[in-house]
């Protein structure tokens, strides 16, 4: 019993992760880049969701989509001015300009938002399920139905929309693409916009869990391990790294945790990564880069 | 466009070199004048932890402009100058560096956490800046450090009070303790001062879990508990990672009497939890907000003077504390106000009374160990506070 | 009497040499001449952002000989860093060792440990590289604070001053020059690996690995050594950094840190020894002087004071690495070259 409810409470968790990967995998499948300023993103979402419900007293079901809506066109508008310049520019100048980003967000969002703890007020009962003698809170349930709803989506999406199939094109290879006649800004620009919608869901997943405030955007570094572990470019593969990182977590906080002495819960999925990362070097579900010299 | 990025680059250098070229120096003795008296002190202020300092930031600058309302110290207004070192050690000496040979304060108050206090120490001693550390360890009075005052009861302290207290007075069955703690070095002190305690009283610690700061997810810990059937939960970390555990807590319909220490003690915890907090006792060393002692008044009028609502308000209370002991030595040490003077001056306060801010203070040429006392406050979740539980207690004698 | 323009290189020698002009020579000189006279030229407060200076070019040039010239990028830096320090603390507190021993000990341990990363991470690439170094530093960092009976877990550990022979350094101006000294003689050792044989073939790996194996530039042997090397620079600035703090604390070598120095080397330039120095004094000065600005734009505008939230002191930081990039994605280093060469072709323009 006590196995099965700490698999179950990393699935919750680990569903919040998939959807974290799942912001990081979309900007990586769309654009190449490693976008530092995810977790930012994430945060700067959970605190409009808490001031659209606190300051203007939206309902929660008002306030999330409005939320979504403002995440998005925050990432059209990141894309805009930040990325764009630098279209053709080696990818590693990218990557350092979202980790510019992410530093410029967080502290923007200290001087906007306030340096403060916050409590997000939970439109969900306090009182959990209890299915079968497992507890399940109304919380997780939700993060792991809209996780599994978004995978599906996007299987698709990547898989048979035009959108879906211009933006794998242009992460393959620009030039190829451009030629071909997609339009490379819009590709840019819908890509992140997607990438910070989901941010957003994942935002306001976490600022039901934990207590808000700056730091939120630090929670991006645990789901790297994630991310990685599906492959940078696969979006189920977002999804099950993500729950697996959830339940080695838990399984180790429960069981390791008494065993070899304290902290091994976050260290873990690291270590794990590590392991996979040398039997295949491109994550589980990674495609391989087909070099050329 | 591109062409000119260069020339900008240079013109901004330059400013630069201008900038860091000019010292605001000030008059002949250290930070101190005829009509002016300049202090200073490091505390974070930006960064994700900046929640920790503003408060107490804020009350120590706030009750430094309340004396100069009313005058002043000996005629001198005191110009209080707060520099941020975003929790790092690094920052935090270049800070003090800057404050005493750039800014030339009379003394820098507070150096922030523990890191930033022993990155300092050096410093401390080499500039001679009488100094209340914003963290309690061992090694800040104990070989004497001349110009350390340590403020607070020690981690240990206040663990052996909550045991002595779990033993005495608490009405459970069968008690059965759990600690959760973080690895840091509050957290580790906790957890070994507890086990120890327990031991003598013969009290079974039945799980030792670790909370990290920065968590997700308290579930594993909460289940883990309750599989090891503690009833009684000793937490040994900050405010959001215990807000997140009673929550968690609350979820899975998991009730122990839970214990925290001072910097997860505020009222912002029975704010935040709701009736999540129903169980939890908190040691602390600073009065509560709703005290109708005299100091905590005061801290009240201070606030609301200068719009102030903090909302970690025992941070806020701490800082009005400091502020008074410097405001009080520099009024002791008369019209010649020196690091040395000043120093001296803290030396002679002997059960100096805050008002019910702290408990009573008292520092001599041998000593400036902190006072042994602690305080037990209960959640009031109806008020949304914390009320007292105890009075002033010392660990006992075992 | 051929008027110099761009390159005019007669022979091998006068090509890779690394001042060749009587310009060069003079400002270097100069250069050297000012830094000498830093101390006795302003207060302490800037002599110690100059001492974490040197401690972080040490870190950036390691980090960019493995990343900039050799292609693998490295999240793990601090880790090494924190190998560095812990050894030459465990070295030159625990048993009393001098630094020409703590020092070079710390770098050789680093090395050691960045071989040990390197060999399994051979296979991997670009952003899955970056985070199997990322797993190696938060698990590095994981062991320094169980691992209390070596480390002195969340207690820290504290480090004594440098003593030479009986000279010991409790000034943070005696120190400077302490630390100017070893900076130099590492950033020397860089530029000269760089112009080299060694030099070349981490280009090569960088630029085209399968071509320069199949040239005969041994790939394993190179990435390991970029690894090893680049790890010994860290080792060494870890050290430095315990010899300037007095005290170190996991907490001071972070994955924050790893960003940090990949953040110095990118700003700065990569795959440029100069670029490294420029990015670590940016990135360690910078915020530093904005702050004094702020400060100094608040004493001047009284209704600013005691409102001011120093937080846009940061957000001003996190802009201006935007800005950076957006106008120079090649770094500082890019901006250094086309000031140079401006002067150089004057009056032409290219």
């Amino acid at each position: 019993m006590y196995f099965l409810e700490l698999i179950i409470s990393g699935l919750a968790v680990g569903s919040l992760y998939a959807l974290i990967a799942m912001g990081f995998v979309l900007i990586y499948k769309g654009t190449g880049v490693i976008n530092f300023a995810q977790g930012e993103a994430i945060m700067v979402a959970a605190f409009i969701a808490y001031y659209l419900v606190t300051l203007f007293g939206f309902p929660f079901w008002a306030a999330v989509p409005l939320t979504l809506v403002a995440s998005g066109l925050l990432g059209g508008i990141t894309e805009r001015l930040v990325i764009r310049p630098l279209l053709g520019e080696p990818v590693f100048s990218v990557v350092m300009i979202t980790i510019g980003l992410s530093i410029f967000l967080r502290s923007m969002a200290g001087i906007v938002f306030g340096h403060h703890n916050y409590v997000f007020p939970s439109p969900f009962p306090v009182e959990p399920l209890h299915i079968g003698g497992i507890v399940l809170s109304h919380n997780h349930l939700w993060s792991m139905i809209i996780s599994f709803s978004l995978m599906l989506l996007f299987f698709f999406f990547f898989k048979f929309s035009r959108l879906g199939l211009g933006m794998r094109a242009t992460a393959n290879d620009q030039d190829t693409a451009t030629l071909m006649g997609i339009s490379i800004k819009r590709v840019y620009a819908l890509t992140w916009g997607i990438s910070f919608v989901v941010a957003g869901l994942a935002g306001v997943g976490l600022a039901n869990v934990m207590v808000l405030n700056v730091g939120l955007a630090f929670v991006a570094i645990s789901a790297f391990p994630a991310v990685i572990l599906g492959g940078l470019e696969s979006i189920p593969g977002a999804i099950i790294g993500g729950l697996t990182i959830g339940i080695l977590e838990n399984l180790a906080g429960g069981y390791l945790d008494q065993i070899i002495g304290g902290g091994v819960k976050d260290v873990t999925p690291f270590a794990v990564l590590f392991l996979v990362l040398m039997i295949r070097p491109y994550g589980l579900f990674g495609t391989k880069e087909v070099e050329r010299v | 466009m591109k062409n000119k990025s260069g020339w900008v680059t240079l013109a901004v250098w330059s400013c630069a070199f201008f900038f860091l070229g000019a010292g605001w120096a000030l008059g002949a003795g250290r930070g101190v004048t005829a009509d002016t008296v300049e202090l200073g002190f490091v505390l974070v202020k930006t960064g994700p932890v900046a929640a920790l300092g503003i408060p107490q930031g804020n009350a120590m600058v706030d009750y430094m402009n309340y004396i100069n309302e009313k005058g002043g110290i000996h005629g001198r207004k005191i110009k209080v100058l707060w520099e941020d070192d975003g929790f790092q050690a690094p920052k935090s000496v270049a800070a003090v560096k800057k404050l005493i040979t750039r800014d030339k304060v009379l003394t820098v108050m507070t150096t922030g956490g523990t890191n930033q206090t022993i990155a300092n120490m050096k410093n401390i001693d080499r500039y001679q800046m009488p100094n209340i550390p914003n963290a309690m360890a061992l090694e800040f009075f104990e070989p004497l450090n001349p110009y350390i005052f340590a403020l607070g009861a020690l981690y240990e302290w206040q663990y052996q009070v909550i045991v002595d207290y779990i033993n005495d007075d608490l009405k459970t069955e069968d008690k059965r303790i759990g600690v959760v703690y973080t690895k840091k070095e509050y957290g580790k002190k906790g957890l070994d001062a507890v086990k120890q305690r327990a031991a003598k009283y013969n009290i079974p610690v039945v799980a030792e879990l670790v909370l990290p700061t920065g968590a997700v997810d308290a579930s594993s810990q909460v289940l883990a508990l309750q599989k090891a059937g503690a009833n009684i939960v000793i937490t040994c970390d900050v405010l959001p990672p215990i807000i997140s555990f009673l929550k968690t807590a609350e979820k899975y319909n998991y009730w122990p009497q839970v214990f925290g220490f001072n910097w997860a003690t505020d009222d912002l915890l029975v704010k935040a939890c709701g009736p999540a907090a129903k169980n939890y006792i908190g040691a602390g060393f600073v009065g509560s907000w709703t005290d109708e002692t005299p100091g905590i008044q005061l801290v009240r009028e201070i606030a609301q003077k200068y719009g102030r609502q903090p909302k970690l308000t025992s941070l806020y209370i701490g800082g009005i504390g400091v502020s008074m002991l410097f405001a009080e030595a520099m009024e002791r040490a008369g019209k010649d106000l020196t690091p040395e003077t000043l120093k001296k001056a803290l030396e002679t306060l002997r059960n100096y009374d805050t008002g019910g801010i702290f408990p009573p203070v008292t520092y001599t040429k041998e000593s400036h160990a902190p006072a042994k006392k602690v305080k037990l406050f209960k959640a009031d979740v109806e008020k949304k506070c914390l009320v007292p539980l105890t009075d002033w207690r010392s660990p006992k004698d075992l | 009497m051929p008027i110099r323009s761009k390159t005019f290189c007669e022979s091998y020698h006068e090509d890779i040499k690394l001042l060749n002009t009587i310009w060069s020579k003079c400002w270097m000189g100069l250069f050297i001449v000012g830094l000498l006279l830093l101390p006795y030229m302003t207060d302490t407060y800037i002599v110690y952002m100059v001492n974490l200076s040197c401690i972080a070019v040490v870190a950036a040039v390691g980090l960019n000989i493995l990343t900039g010239f050799t292609g693998q990028i490295s999240l793990g830096h601090a880790a090494f860093l924190a190998i560095g320090a812990y050894t030459a603390a465990i070295l030159g507190e625990g048993l009393g060792m001098p630094f020409w021993i703590t020092l070079p000990a710390g770098g050789l341990v680093s090395a050691f440990a960045g071989i040990l990363v390197g060999i399994p991470c051979l296979r991997l690439k670009g952003l899955y590289l970056a985070m199997a170094t990322m797993s190696f530093g938060v698990m590095v960092e994981y062991v320094l604070i169980t691992w209390k009976g070596l480390t002195g877990g969340e207690r820290g550990m504290y480090m004594p001053e440098v003593n030479i022979s009986g000279f010991v350094l409790d000034t943070d101006e005696k120190v400077f020059y302490f630390l100017v000294g070893i900076t130099a003689l590492m950033v020397i050792a860089a530029k000269n690996i760089v112009r080299t044989r060694v030099g070349r073939a981490f280009i090569a790996v960088r630029d085209r690995d399968i071509a320069a194996e199949v040239m005969g530039v041994d790939l394993t042997g190179y990435k390991v050594t970029a690894f090893a090397l680049s790890s010994f620079y860290a080792g060494v600035a870890g050290g430095m950094y315990a010899y300037v703090m007095g005290h170190i604390h996991p907490e001071h070598f972070t994955l924050l840190s790893s960003v940090e120095y990949m953040a110095m080397i990118i700003i700065g330039g990569l795959g440029s020894i100069l670029g490294s120095i420029f990015g670590a004094i940016f990135i360690v000065v910078v915020p530093e002087v904005i702050k004094l600005m702020a400060q100094g734009v608040e004493t001047l505008i009284p209704a600013m004071q005691g409102r001011y939230d120093e937080e846009w002191n940061i957000a001003v930081f996190g802009l201006l690495i935007m800005l950076f990039l957006i106008f120079e994605p090649g770094g500082l280093n890019a901006i250094w070259l086309r000031i140079k060469t401006g002067f150089k072709n004057w009056p032409f323009t290219y």
